[in-house]
Parts: structure tokens; C-alpha cells; sequence
């Protein structure tokens, strides 16, 4: 009885100061060593456009020429060229152009389809190669490279961008509503969010005012922004603080690496370095550098992973057809690369991926729920790493592409041996004036001791 | 019977006299001047233990803190080129192994190298140059022993032993300490040759010389010395047939580094040619006083005082010792004081002629050495050479308090290159290794720097000071001609600033800083050295700065 109170007041005082303190949901740990992915979106290009040149991956077929119109039996064909640094523009990339160049599997009709809108189409079969793409294959040859990785969607940019984030296209048009994406859409950051797991959308150059509700009175380009991060189209991430907090302008990447508050999960979008033709895909490639060369610069390296991507085909060639797994896609194949301490070395998946592949792995590496059919039904990214490996140290990757022949190595053995045998001469020209060498002075004067004229037997008898 | 014996007058009467010993006169004194005088222990074992302290207080001086302070440039560039010729992996991609120099030293090194790892390559080389050094003192020992006595040898080895500049050279890893060897050999050489008239010394000497010119190329000026007493005294030169072989020799020792570098082939043997003209043609580095106001204070004032003292006051028994001492000196000094290019140690071969010099003048003068059997010089009174005694401990003293002070000598943030190591590159070097990724660019205010961190950090540095006009730049050196394109696309991630290049390059340190606030430079490293400010209280002085930079 003695022991009543005393118990009684500590139920007491628990039961009024444990609810006081702060709840810390606990983070699920990670199923792997990833702590951070890093996913960038960049814009239009296919993989055969990009990599079809590429040394062991599924690249342009060598007998290939497409014809200007395939309903012609008779058309000339035009068969794939380097574009260099031939002049390009934004090809047509709508849904309808998707189906003529599809043609119902045929995969013939990448210039006639352009043609319709008024292109010359021709351009649609030229490639870039390491000359033009030194970064990118050098990062090929050394991390993950996907050639099977497919845009989730038919349609352009808004479609697969939704893809990306909800594994769902959003809407029925490939077009921000005027109204915004449905609340009821769920995205992985809200996924991310109820895990009590970090996140945040980083976006260059960004104008937070911009959003699905400004954007038709923003003259030129940036309004875009909408398309790339379809958060600033769902009202309640606008709406929500704690929600629109996470979208953030890029910089903030790079102060997250270097102040150690990099969030789990961060999607990255460009402005002006997006690759998205008419641009500089070598200014893309330097934007690209400068993130992946700050997370190989940060601590974070060692436990992150870090994919890009391009978020539609922009019109180009590709001669894989794309598997249709429903009525919005997949789309041709897109670019896709992995870079990670885990990645494994110079290898090429050929895995079929999309989009919804990077939600499948997020949620397997943190144990979320699916978004949709879409990521339930996709295969997680996992077969390009190599989690049995110890992480690889950072090393930057050289710009040069195909890499510099050695220069000619010096035969060493010449310099070596000739000094060598110059010490050694020395050595001797030193030791005879001081007439160390005994045994050769012996030998001399042995020799001069000997008769000058020689004897023979028969002169002694003499 | 050796040259040393026929000096000392125990030559054998049928061997034939040369013009020379017979200025040297060593012999023939002795026999018509006999001073018989008892043999005290000081003048019996003195310059022995004389010379036993020298080499004691010249090993400590040298060893002591041998590899506290990293390496500088031209250590750097030197063991840089040991490292190729090695085939070391990692630093063979940064250093060339021909550059501007023969490769007699990095060859020594070379052969060091897979017994110390390259961790250690910069206490090897070190040390490798600290035995060229002893070894310097030794040969000067042996040279004064011959052509003044034991005592003034010892003496002058004393006087090497405790010298600032030399002792300063000898502790690291350049060429000037084994090549001012080399040539200190040919100087003995020499000696034995003028005492002898043996042409095999001779040919020894001009290989000597050969293997100083193979170290460095400039100790082909002591050829002009040679010259220069040879001419001054025909009596040396005897007939035309050795000195025909003694140059055929010198020549086909020379010509092992053109051929060498001939048959290696590979890259970089094409600059060979441009490094010439590079110095031929480049803009003075020190103004024309340099040597004049460096290098008295470095030999010591006092030793520099006797020699030429010496010179003055005892003129009158001048010979074609003091000739070659005096052409071993002055020949250089012009050739250097001309040349565009001044260099702290260029001078250093020249150290033990001074110090025999001075040493002469202290046996001259106070008769050091004169009690023994076979002395050059008459005796004199005990007092005079007590006297000479606390002169040598006064001058040695004047020499080891300015050694010591200099190896204690913290860094107020400027650098005098070839002076010693580099507070702070090695640790700031090791952190770059450390802490950057593989492929990283780094951008230094000059090239010194940029082959610290090269050498330490196994990352490329560029100098932002190496000039895209390829006349005036070292051949070796890679010029960035577009820094700031190169930043802004990500080519270079880091640069590096320091006090040193700031010192010496203040524009292109304020550039360099410049860049830094432009591309977004955030300080990720700071190498720190202890010193006093200008009221005497310590404080941390920041010499070397390293800045994160992106586009």
C-alpha cells in the first residue's frame, strides 16, 4: 500500500506531461542504402536521338532509313545523320503527332507525321553523339545507363510530368485545366509527407507568383514553370503553406547540400537549360554537371542517388515501339541515366521503365503505398544499383568525349639505363686516379711485368 | 702514390715534378725549410675533431625538422619528375618527366622511390639532397686539406657546415645542393690534377662536372672557371692531349641527356628545345641587386669578411689556388648577375670556395696548422692561434645562431622561393586529396601553388597567373585563357588562394578573389600558421584559403 501514492502521482504526472511533448513521427529507414534521390526532368529528346550511337546499348539499327511517307510505297527514305551542329527546331510533339509516327506499331512515320505540321522532317532522324553529348555518354560509360526507359504518355509535357509526380495523367487533355489538377489527386509528396519522410521541388529560376491561376497573364516562357512542377497546378499545394513551402528555386539545392539539409527526396526542374530544342543541350549538359558535381562535392554523396531524365520525345526518332499498357502510353523511349556511389559500373538496363518506375522505387525504398495502377504495376529502378558494392568514391566526370588518346609514355628504361650507366662510368673514373681498384692495378701491372717479346719453346732450346 | 701524398712533399723522388705543386710548393718547404716542432694533441688530433663537430652540427642542422613544412614549387616539380621517371600512377599524370632540367637528381630519387612509396617521396628526396650536402662538406674538407692544410679543411668544412645558405639549400629537394656536389668534386678533382699533372684526374674532373651539368645545366659556368684559371696559369694546363680527353669526356657525359631524351621519346621531349628560349628571353624575376642583398647575409657577413680579407691581406703569396677559389666564386656570380633569371639558390656551388676562402684566411693570418710536420705556413706564437681558435668558434657561432634562427623562423605569409618549404601546402594539399572528388580542377593564384596542390593533393591545378602568351610562360605550364569560362561551365571547382602568390602577385590574387565572389565561392578550408603580429603577440595568420566555387 505503501508503494499506491507514489505510483499514483507518477501516473499522474505522466499521463499530464506526455501529451505536452512534441510527437515525432518515426521516419521509416530507407530498404536500401539511398537516404536521398535526386530526380531531374529534362525536356525532348529520345533515347535513339541522345544515345542511338551509344556502343552496346539498343541504339539506331544500321539498315535504318524512314520514309517520307510511308502510305507511299515508292517514297524516298531518309536514313539517320549527325546532326552536329546543324540548325534544329521544336518539333511537333502532340499526341496526334505520337500516333503517326507510331503508325499502329509500324514505327515509320517520324518524318510524314511531321511533315503534316508543317516541319521539314527530315531533321526528326538526326542523332547526337559523345562529340555533341561528351558529359552525358561519359556518364553513360561510368554509372547506369537505361535504354529501355519509356515516357509514361503519348502526349508532351504536362501528361508526363503528372506521370512523374502521381503516376496519373491528371487530366483528359494534355493541357493544364484552367481550373487546376483535382485536389483529390494524390502525389508521392503527400505520400512522402504522412511517412514524416523530407521533400522539396526545386525549380530554376523560379517566380513562386507564377502559378496555373497567373499563368495566362505571364508573357513568354516562364510560365511554364506550371507544366514542369504541376504542384503550382493543384490548388491545395498553392493554398496549403506547409505544402507550398517545399517549392523552392534551385539555389536552395545547393545550400541544402552544403548546410546538410538536403530533404529525402527532391525533383528537380530546369528553365533555361532544359535541352528542349531549339536550346543548347550543352547548356544542358553544364546545368546537369553543376548538380551532380555539388552532390559528389557534399557529404550527401554517399547515400544518394540521383536520375535524369527527359520528360517527353520531342518529336524525334526512336526505333523501339513503345509497349502500350493503356490508353496514354507509354510514350517512345526518352533518355535516362542513374548516378549513384551504389550505381552500377558502366552498365546499360535494359529493364523496361518509365516514369512511374522512379515512384515504384521511392515507395519501395521507404515502404509507401502505390499512387495509382500505374506505379502498383511499374518495376522499381533497383536492378541498376548494386547494393552488395561498397560506394563508390566521387570522381568527376571529363567532358571529353571520345576520351583523349594517351600521350605517348616515355621509355623510361632509355633515361634509366643511360644515367645509369653515366654514374656507374663516373664512379670508375673517380676510383681509378685514386687507385682504389687494386685488382686492376694488379692486373696492369701483371701485364706489364710480362716479357715484351714473346717466348716459344723452341727459342729457349735455342 | 697518391696526389695527397705528393702535396705533402712524401713524393717519390723519381716521380716528375708538375708546374703546379711546385707553386703549391708543399713538398719542397717542407725539405728546405724543416721547422721541427713538438706535435701538441691539439695540432695532432684538432682538426680532426674540428672536422667530426662540422659534420655532427651539419647532420643536425640539416635532419633537424627535415620534413616539418611540405615541399615548395620547385621541390615539388623536382619530385614530381622522380615520380614520372618512377612511373609512379597517380603523379606521372601530373608531372612530365622532361622538363627543364636534366634528370640526374629525380634519377637518384627515382631509384629511392619504391622503397619509401610516394607518401613519403618528399622526406626522400629530402634527405638525398641532405647527403649531397654532407657529402659537400666533406669534399671541401679533403679540398682545403690539400691545398692549406688539415686545419684550414676542417675549418672550411666548419665554416659549410654552420652556413645559412647552404645549410638552407641542403635541406631540400633541388638541384642546386647535389650539382654545387657535383662541382665541389670537380674542384677536388681539379686540385688533384694541378698537385698530380695525371691526366686521369683530369678526365675524373671533367666528368664531375659532367654529372653537375647532367643535375642542373648551369653548373656548365664552372667550365668558364676552369677556363679562366687555366688561362691565367698555362703552368696547369701542361700539353693539349689531356685536355682534349678531359673535354671529350665532359662532352660525352653532357650528351647523356639529349641522348637520353632522344631515345625515350613520348611527350614532352619536344619542349625541350622551348624551355631555352624561355629563358633566354624571359623578364627578370629579381631586380639586378638580388644576389647582392640575399646571398652576403645568407653565406654569413663574417665568413664573406675573412675571404675577402684574405684575399687582400695575404695577396702577396697568391697562387692558382687563389685563382680557381676566387674563379669558382666570381664566374658564376656574373653569369648570374647577367642572366635574367635570379634564383636564390643558383648560388650555393659557389658556398665552398667562400668557405675555403675564409678558412684560407684564418690560416694565413693566425698560422692554423702551421705546428705540424709538413705545414705550408711558418709557426707562429701559441697566442696568435688561440686567437685563431676563438675566431673560428666566433665566426662558426656568427654562422649556427642565424642557421638555427632561420629552421625556428615562423612564416609572416611571404615566401622567398627556394628558401625552404611551404607552411601550410602540404596539409592544404592533403585536404584537397582528401576531401575533393577524382577529376577535380582547382585554380591557383600562380603556378608555385598550383604544384603544391598537384604534388599533395593528386587533383590538376592551373596557375591563373600563367601568362597564354607562350613567350612568356614556362613551356610546361598549361595557361587557362578563358578563366572565367572555364568557372562558369563547371571546369574548375575550386581555387585556391594564398599568401604567398598574394605577396608576390597581388593583381591576380585580387582576380582570383574576384572569381570566387563571382561564382558563388564558399571558404571549405583554411590552412592557418602560427605567427606574431607586429607588436609581438601570437596569432593565427591565414595562408591558404581554399573556396568551393559553382556556375
Amino acid at each position: 500500500m505503501k508503494l499506491v501514492r507514489p505510483l499514483l502521482t507518477l501516473f499522474l504526472f505522466a499521463s499530464f506531461w506526455l501529451p505536452l511533448q512534441p510527437v515525432h513521427a518515426a521516419r521509416p529507414e530507407p530498404n536500401t542504402p539511398i537516404r536521398h534521390f535526386i530526380v531531374l526532368m529534362q525536356e525532348n529528346h529520345t533515347f535513339d536521338n541522345y544515345f542511338g550511337t551509344y556502343p552496346g546499348a539498343d541504339g539506331i539499327p544500321p539498315d535504318t532509313c524512314m520514309p517520307v511517307d510511308p502510305t507511299d510505297p515508292a517514297s524516298e527514305c531518309v536514313e539517320p545523320f549527325h546532326i552536329g551542329n546543324l540548325p534544329i527546331e521544336d518539333l511537333d510533339h502532340s499526341v496526334v503527332t505520337f500516333r503517326r509516327q507510331f503508325n499502329g506499331g509500324r514505327m515509320n512515320g517520324f518524318i510524314w507525321a511531321l511533315r503534316l505540321r508543317n516541319h521539314d522532317g527530315r531533321i526528326a532522324m538526326g542523332y547526337y553523339d559523345g562529340r555533341d553529348l561528351p558529359y552525358y555518354w561519359n556518364l553513360a560509360s561510368e554509372y547506369v545507363l537505361f535504354d529501355r526507359f519509356f515516357s509514361s504518355a503519348h502526349g508532351g509535357s504536362v501528361w508526363n510530368h503528372m506521370y512523374w509526380i502521381a503516376a496519373v495523367p491528371g487530366t483528359e487533355k494534355n493541357s493544364i485545366p484552367a481550373e487546376g489538377f483535382s485536389n483529390d489527386i494524390v502525389t508521392i509528396f503527400d505520400r512522402l509527407n504522412e511517412a514524416g519522410l523530407t521533400w522539396k521541388f526545386y525549380i530554376q529560376n523560379y517566380d513562386p507568383s507564377i502559378t496555373y491561376r497567373t499563368r495566362t497573364e505571364v508573357v513568354g516562357p516562364r510560365a511554364a514553370q506550371v507544366v514542369w512542377c504541376p504542384l503550382l497546378a493543384i490548388p491545395r499545394y498553392l493554398d496549403n503553406p506547409e505544402l507550398f513551402r517545399h517549392i523552392v528555386p534551385l539555389d536552395e539545392y545547393f545550400t541544402d547540400l552544403q548546410n546538410g539539409t538536403l530533404p529525402n527526396v527532391a525533383y528537380i526542374v530546369p528553365s533555361g537549360a532544359s535541352e528542349h530544342p531549339p536550346g543548347s543541350i550543352q547548356a544542358g549538359q553544364r546545368f546537369v554537371r553543376s548538380l551532380i558535381q555539388a552532390l559528389m562535392r557534399s557529404p550527401y554523396w554517399w547515400n544518394s542517388a540521383f536520375l535524369v531524365t527527359y520528360d517527353d520525345w520531342g518529336g524525334w526518332y526512336d526505333h523501339v515501339p513503345p509497349p502500350q499498357v493503356d490508353e496514354y502510353g507509354y510514350g517512345f523511349r526518352v533518355p535516362a541515366f542513374l548516378v549513384s556511389p551504389y550505381a552500377k559500373r558502366g552498365f546499360i538496363d535494359s529493364t523496361i521503365y518509365d516514369f512511374t518506375s522512379i515512384l515504384k522505387f521511392i515507395e519501395e525504398n521507404w515502404g509507401l503505398e502505390p499512387l495509382a495502377e500505374r506505379d502498383a504495376r511499374a518495376t522499381s529502378i533497383r536492378n541498376a544499383f548494386d547494393f552488395t558494392q561498397p560506394p563508390r568514391q566521387p570522381a568527376f566526370i571529363p567532358w571529353d568525349w571520345p576520351p583523349p588518346p594517351p600521350t605517348p609514355e616515355p621509355r623510361r628504361s632509355a633515361v634509366f639505363g643511360l644515367y645509369g650507366l653515366t654514374v656507374a662510368l663516373a664512379l670508375l673514373t673517380f676510383l681509378i686516379p685514386a687507385r682504389r681498384i687494386h685488382f686492376l692495378r694488379r692486373s696492369l701491372s701483371s701485364r706489364r711485368s710480362r716479357p715484351s717479346t714473346p717466348t716459344h719453346r723452341g727459342e729457349g732450346k735455342r | 702514390m697518391s696526389g695527397l701524398h705528393s702535396l705533402r712533399g712524401t713524393s717519390l723522388p723519381s716521380q716528375p715534378q708538375s708546374p703546379a705543386s711546385r707553386h703549391l710548393g708543399s713538398a719542397r718547404l717542407t725539405r728546405r725549410h724543416p721547422t721541427p716542432t713538438s706535435s701538441s694533441v691539439l695540432d695532432r688530433y684538432g682538426p680532426s675533431v674540428l672536422f667530426a663537430i662540422a659534420l655532427l652540427a651539419g647532420t643536425l642542422l640539416r635532419l633537424w625538422q627535415l620534413n616539418r613544412f611540405g615541399v615548395n614549387s620547385d621541390e615539388a616539380v623536382y619530385l614530381g619528375q622522380a615520380a614520372a621517371l618512377a612511373h609512379e600512377p597517380t603523379l606521372s599524370r601530373l608531372f612530365p618527366l622532361f622538363r627543364a632540367h636534366p634528370l640526374l637528381f629525380p634519377f637518384f630519387v627515382a631509384l629511392a622511390l619504391p622503397f619509401t612509396g610516394r607518401e613519403a617521396l618528399d622526406l626522400a628526396g629530402r634527405l638525398l639532397a641532405v647527403g649531397f650536402g654532407l657529402a659537400t662538406i666533406v669534399v671541401t674538407m679533403a679540398i682545403g686539406r690539400l691545398l692549406f692544410g688539415r686545419w684550414v679543411g676542417a675549418t672550411a668544412a666548419l665554416f659549410l657546415a654552420l652556413m645559412p645558405y647552404h645549410v638552407t639549400v641542403s635541406r631540400q629537394a633541388l638541384l642546386d645542393g647535389p650539382m654545387a656536389f657535383w662541382v665541389t668534386l670537380t674542384l677536388l678533382a681539379l686540385v688533384r690534377f694541378a698537385a698530380t699533372q695525371r691526366t686521369s684526374w683530369l678526365v675524373a674532373s671533367a666528368v664531375a662536372l659532367g654529372l653537375g651539368v647532367l643535375t642542373k645545366e648551369t653548373a656548365v659556368i664552372f667550365f668558364g672557371a676552369i677556363v679562366t684559371t687555366f688561362a691565367l696559369h698555362p703552368e696547369l694546363s701542361g700539353r693539349p692531349r689531356p685536355l682534349l680527353v678531359a673535354l671529350g669526356a665532359f662532352i660525352a657525359t653532357v650528351t647523356v641527356h639529349p641522348l637520353a631524351t632522344f631515345l625515350a621519346g613520348g611527350s614532352g621531349t619536344e619542349r625541350t628545345s622551348q624551355y631555352l628560349v624561355w629563358q633566354l628571353f624571359r623578364r627578370p624575376n629579381h631586380e639586378w641587386w638580388f644576389y647582392a642583398w640575399t646571398i652576403p647575409p645568407a653565406l654569413g657577413l663574417a665568413v664573406v669578411a675573412l675571404a675577402v680579407l684574405g684575399i687582400i691581406l695575404v695577396w702577396k703569396v697568391w697562387s692558382w689556388r687563389e685563382t680557381l677559389l676566387v674563379a669558382w666564386i666570381v664566374v658564376p656570380f656574373t653569369f648570374f648577375q647577367v642572366w635574367p633569371t635570379k634564383g636564390f639558390p643558383y648560388l650555393v656551388a659557389t658556398t665552398p670556395a667562400i668557405a675555403l676562402l675564409a678558412a684560407r684566411t684564418l690560416g694565413r693570418l693566425f698560422a692554423l696548422g702551421s705546428a705540424r710536420s709538413g705545414s705550408v705556413l711558418p709557426t707562429r706564437s701559441n697566442w696568435r692561434r688561440g686567437i685563431a681558435l676563438v675566431t673560428v668558434i666566433a665566426v662558426a657561432g656568427s654562422l649556427a645562431v642565424p642557421s638555427i634562427a632561420q629552421l625556428r623562423a615562423v612564416t609572416n605569409g611571404t615566401f622567398l622561393a627556394g628558401s625552404g618549404g611551404v607552411p601550410g601546402g602540404r596539409e592544404a594539399g592533403e585536404w584537397v586529396r582528401t576531401h575533393t572528388p577524382e577529376g577535380t580542377k582547382l585554380l591557383t593564384i600562380g603556378p608555385s601553388m598550383a604544384n603544391i596542390i598537384q604534388f599533395y593533393g593528386h587533383r590538376k591545378a592551373y596557375g591563373l597567373s600563367v601568362s597564354p602568351n607562350p613567350l612568356h610562360r614556362n613551356p610546361t605550364y598549361e595557361p587557362v585563357v578563358n578563366p572565367d569560362l572555364w568557372l562558369r561551365n563547371g571546369e574548375i571547382q575550386y581555387v585556391v588562394w594564398d599568401a604567398y602568390s598574394a605577396a608576390r602577385s597581388p593583381f591576380f590574387a585580387e582576380k582570383l578573389l574576384t572569381y570566387a565572389r563571382r561564382y558563388h565561392g564558399r571558404v571549405v578550408h583554411t590552412e592557418l600558421v602560427r605567427t606574431v603580429d607586429t607588436q609581438g603577440r601570437p596569432t593565427d595568420l591565414p595562408v591558404i584559403v581554399i573556396y568551393e566555387v559553382r556556375p
